[in-house]
């Protein structure tokens, strides 16, 4: 396993007004940044986006700007040629309309991420399940199955990385199916051996009313 | 190593006897470990291909994989769960951090079609496991393609025109540059799935009942 759980550490401890709000206005504020975006593209618009994501960023979780810029660099190739395309096909107007409002809404969304722990924002998630259990929606499976997701992802990571090094070695890395086959395979076995492991303990399972007489059948690995 | 078989699926508890309730343990772990699948595809820098060594990120070849693998219901389950995991901001989209901002960006309408993509692909997928014996890999080959082209790439544009602002010209133009390389990784994700299938027997080709 490798240095890819650190791609998942957003949260940054620090302090500031967005540190202290709770995670569903700091939710809904960059939600309603996305809706506002999309559904009525215009210069107020997207200058309040602006100013409200820099202002969340900059004042409310205290960083510097030069941390907010870098917070862009991942989109930073394709927003770059989309507004150069709509500079020079719409005039400039228009670029910082539709650039400036992704932009804002990628800040908008990296300032609730900056600012709330990893487990509350999986806390959070799972009871936004909750309503919808009159209609067969289980907050505590799609909770578990988000930890289990999470879990995955360093591992699966690690594995391609190891297998791609693996494919190299033998002079065959320009062939995805070699570096990808074992990458699969891995990852369903992987899969079985964790629902064993759930059965095991008893977890995850729908109803705990199904579960009698089943641990005979099943084969704990 | 293979669970063994449920045999009873036990009793129906709020009188909806929906396939939800036979998911056992292993289902739910192939469902989270494939969303995290699609998650290290996305996230791990893209493969060079070809002599040019144009390098293809492998995040559509991962929702496509995980439908024409777990078939239509865990399939769309697990795109779902992986969307979900995106959309509250962690960083498991290509190229952006995630969060509710990516529903403002250029790649919306991509986003919004891989559940219906991991639909269609998992429902062609097991009807040819279920009834072809032949030409296995062709014809997973053509239920990706036959997906991807009828949710991928019309609300892929869709998105652009929306959110982009472009023109359906200008849209359309940009989505053919992904077509190459979709047609590598539909052709990828059927030779991978037969692999699987070989390995794995029972994921898909046994009747759920």
């Amino acid at each position: 396993m490798r240095g890819f759980g650190s791609t998942l550490g957003l949260y940054r401890p620090g302090e500031g007004l967005l540190y202290r709000w709770p995670l569903a206005p700091k939710a809904a504020a960059s939600l309603g940044c996305a809706i506002a975006v999309v559904g009525w593209g215009s210069v107020p618009t997207t200058s309040t986006v602006l100013a409200l994501a820099l202002a969340g960023l900059l004042i409310g979780a205290r960083q510097s700007v030069l941390q907010t810029v870098r917070m862009l660099l991942p989109a930073a190739p394709v927003l770059g040629i989309l507004a150069l395309h709509q500079g020079l096909s719409q005039g400039w107007v228009q670029a910082f309309v539709v650039v400036g409002g992704i932009a804002g809404c990628l800040l908008a969304a990296r300032s609730v991420t900056l600012t709330t722990p990893l487990q509350v924002l999986l806390d959070g998630t799972a009871s936004l399940a909750r309503p919808f259990r009159r209609l067969g929606a289980d907050p505590e499976r799609f909770a578990l199955a988000l930890s289990i997701m999470l879990r995955s992802i360093p591992y699966l990571a690690g594995l391609f990385v190891d297998v791609r090094e693996a494919a190299r070695a033998r002079g065959l890395e320009r062939s995805p199916r070699v570096a990808v086959t074992p990458l699969v395979l891995g990852a369903v076995a992987y899969a079985h051996r964790t629902g064993e492991a759930l059965a095991a303990r008893g977890l995850g399972e729908h109803d705990e009313g199904d579960d009698r007489g089943q641990d005979h059948e099943r084969v704990v690995g | 190593m293979q669970p063994t078989e449920k045999t009873s699926p036990g009793p129906v508890v709020d009188g909806r006897p929906s396939s939800r309730k036979r998911w056992d343990t292993t289902d739910l772990s192939l469902v989270a470990v494939f969303a995290a699948l699609i998650a290290a595809l996305a996230i791990v820098p893209g493969i060079p291909v070809g002599p040019l060594g144009v390098p293809i990120t492998l995040q559509t070849l991962g929702v496509m994989l995980t439908g024409v693998v777990l078939g239509p219901g865990r399939g769309t389950a697990a795109v779902l769960l992986y969307l979900a995991a995106g959309l509250i901001g962690l960083p498991v989209f290509s190229g952006f951090s995630g969060g509710f901002g990516v529903l403002a960006g250029p790649s919306a309408g991509y986003l919004i079609a891989f559940p219906p993509a991991a639909l269609v692909a998992g429902l062609l997928a097991r009807a040819v496991l279920r009834r072809a014996a032949r030409f296995r890999t062709v014809l997973l080959f053509l239920a990706c393609v036959v997906a991807s082209l009828s949710t991928i790439h019309p609300l892929g544009v869709a998105g652009l025109m929306v959110n982009a602002d472009l023109s359906l010209r200008d849209a359309v133009l940009v989505d053919a540059a992904y077509l190459p390389g979709d047609i590598v990784k539909n052709v990828l994700a059927a030779l991978l799935a037969v692999s699987v299938h070989r390995a794995f027997p029972r994921l898909l080709a046994r009747p759920r009942a």
